[in-house]
């Protein structure tokens, strides 16, 4: 499912932050998000999950319009996401922090222990995918941040997302689990999953992506693959103000 | 042993006064433990429930005295009637999170309070509401004992409700608004509906404590009914015992209901009483933020073993480690 902005435009009192943008992400690709800092990503981020309603425009998933609409009904829909201050739920453990993401369904299925055989096997499943199984016990605010990462995108895959926003994975996290976070995208994109990665590290972004999204002053400015990117005057421009 | 000591206390109990002090620290752990659906699973901290439980008394009290409906039939109809208004209370009140939502339940006790003060015709102001006894032909003792065995039923219902839904799917989204809320719902979590009806819940069972009183004490008084204070203690309870434990607002209700009849009997109505109640309200938040419960657990943890890191990092050796060991599966 192709995952599309149509003219959306959010402003924050005289700031507009993202101004008209028409979006078009490749379905079943990485795809990336790049821009200078305050270009409007994480806002384009906010608006399309649902965490800020904009001001006008579209958010198309599919043939599903989730404009405005809650980020339990987007999530729901097949959009997930991670913020970029990673965000765990600090007092519970590892596991509960991923079974907490299992769909709950209407009254009587909600009803249901939180620890099902089945679901609680998939929680272990996604720690062991993602080499924190040994951290399962384990409150996640004793966690490390990069460990913390980790298990927010392991939520995220719990509630088995068709399409994943990854807001920043590389922020400060050290070189070892960049490449495993880079890796780990590409496998689970192999998969069948679509990503949409906003970045600033250049090398993450250019060895990862298929199709990369250029944003500056709340709008793209160019796309296409990297190497076509890369060598866009446009977004040189953006970049390095020439 | 909960069970146990509500079917033995009436037995042992030396004479109607310690009776009808057990009635009321039973009162107090019902409203803590309906609190502790709100607080302790959402985290959203409501000094509003003691006019809840008003609501449900006088709710109780006019059903019986304007609609001629038998006692406890009134009690029920009130508890789902209060349940039912808690559905737009908490559709206003539970947009707004944080010290926002302490204000938003701080201005319902006091909405509440002047309406049930200025509407005599219905309330009888501040004359108060007097509620017919259920057992009519009842000596006191008797009705103390009563009583504290209805009390002691509707405090196991609570708990075995809490405990359902804290092992449940709906009680993990609860706890999950309580750590991070925009995190929930991005998850997939309708975190409002889930607070609302947890809310509501909650509200039955403050409700049918409420009525209880009503019934038990056969008078109403608006400005005690919808006070500020009720809604503290119900606060200082469950913060007291622990919001994360089953146990904990019942054990808060216990040493806080018990320290309050001390208090009284020993300074009358001077505001004594308020003092120490503030000052165990601040060593609590000081130096037990979890509440005994944790706080009494962790330490025998901790005493019985140092508790060693599970926490590592990958390093790149572990990482270079697990590709060479990849690699040489995939060609095998």
């Amino acid at each position: 499912m192709t995952l599309e902005t149509r003219g959306l435009r959010k402003a924050f009192g005289g700031v507009v932050a993202i101004d008209g943008a028409d979006v078009q992400f490749q379905p079943g690709k990485v795809n990336a998000l790049i821009g200078p800092n305050g270009s409007g990503k994480t806002t384009f981020f906010n608006c399309v999950t649902g965490m800020i309603k904009p001001d006008s425009g579209s958010v198309l998933f599919g043939d599903r319009d989730l404009t405005g609409r809650a980020p339990h009904v987007v999530a729901r829909a097949g959009v997930g996401r991670t913020f970029q201050l990673c965000r765990v739920f600090p007092r519970m453990t590892a596991v509960e922090n991923v079974l907490a993401a299992v769909r709950p369904g209407g009254l009587l299925h909600g009803l249901r222990s939180a620890h099902r055989q089945d679901e609680t096997e998939r929680a272990h499943g996604w720690l062991t995918r993602l080499g924190i199984e040994h951290l399962a016990g384990a409150e996640a605010r004793n966690m490390s941040w990069g460990q913390q990462k980790l298990l927010e995108l392991a939520g995220v895959l719990m509630a088995e997302p068709k399409t994943i926003l990854l807001d920043e994975p590389a922020g400060g996290v050290n070189p070892a689990l960049l490449d495993r976070i880079g890796t780990l995208v590409r496998e689970l994109n192999a998969e069948g999953r679509t990503f949409v990665i906003v970045e600033h590290n250049m090398d993450l972004v250019m060895s990862i992506s298929d199709h990369i999204v250029v944003f500056d002053r709340g709008r793209p400015i160019a796309a296409g693959p990297p190497a076509e990117v890369r060598a866009d005057e446009r977004v040189l421009g953006a970049y390095l103000g020439v | 042993m909960l069970i146990a000591a509500i079917l033995v206390f009436p037995s042992l109990a030396p004479n109607p006064y310690i009776l009808s002090s057990g009635v009321i620290v039973l009162n107090w752990a019902v409203l803590a433990t309906a609190w502790n659906f709100v607080g302790g699973f959402t985290g959203y901290i409501s000094l509003g429930h003691g006019a809840l439980a008003g609501l449900g008394g006088y709710a109780t009290g006019l059903l019986i005295t304007k609609a001629g409906i038998p006692s406890f039939v009134a009690l029920i109809l009130a508890a789902v009637l209060v349940a039912a208004l808690a559905v737009p209370i908490g559709f206003a009140a539970l947009r707004v999170r944080g010290a926002s939502f302490v204000i938003v339940s701080i201005a319902l006790v006091l909405i509440l309070l002047l309406v049930f003060q200025s509407w005599s015709s219905v309330t009888g102001g501040s004359r108060g509401l007097v509620v017919p006894r259920p057992f009519p032909g009842m000596l006191r003792p008797e009705h103390h004992r009563a009583f504290f065995f209805l009390y002691g039923g509707l405090l196991i219902l609570a708990l075995a409700t809490w405990w359902l839904l804290d092992r449940s799917r709906f009680g993990m989204g609860l706890k999950a608004i309580r750590e991070d809320e925009d995190k929930a719902e991005s998850l997939g979590t309708p975190t409002f509906a889930y607070k609302l009806t947890v809310f509501v819940v909650s509200t039955a069972f403050t409700a049918l404590a409420g009525g209880l009183y009503a019934l038990w004490f056969g008078d109403l008084d608006p400005v005690f009914q919808f006070s500020v204070l009720t809604g503290s203690y119900i606060v200082l309870m469950a913060l007291l015992g622990g919001v994360r434990n089953l146990f904990g607002p019942v054990l808060g209700a216990i040493v806080v209901g018990i320290a309050l009849e001390y208090f009284k009997v020993e300074f009358g109505s001077t505001p004594l009483h308020l003092v120490t109640t503030g000052l165990l309200l601040g060593l609590v938040v000081m130096f037990m933020p979890d509440g005994v419960i944790p706080s009494v657990t962790g330490l025998a943890q901790r005493l019985r073993k140092r508790e060693q890191s599970s926490i590592r990092e990958f390093t790149a050796a572990d990482l270079a480690e697990q590709r060479k060991r990849d690699r040489e599966g995939a060609t095998s």
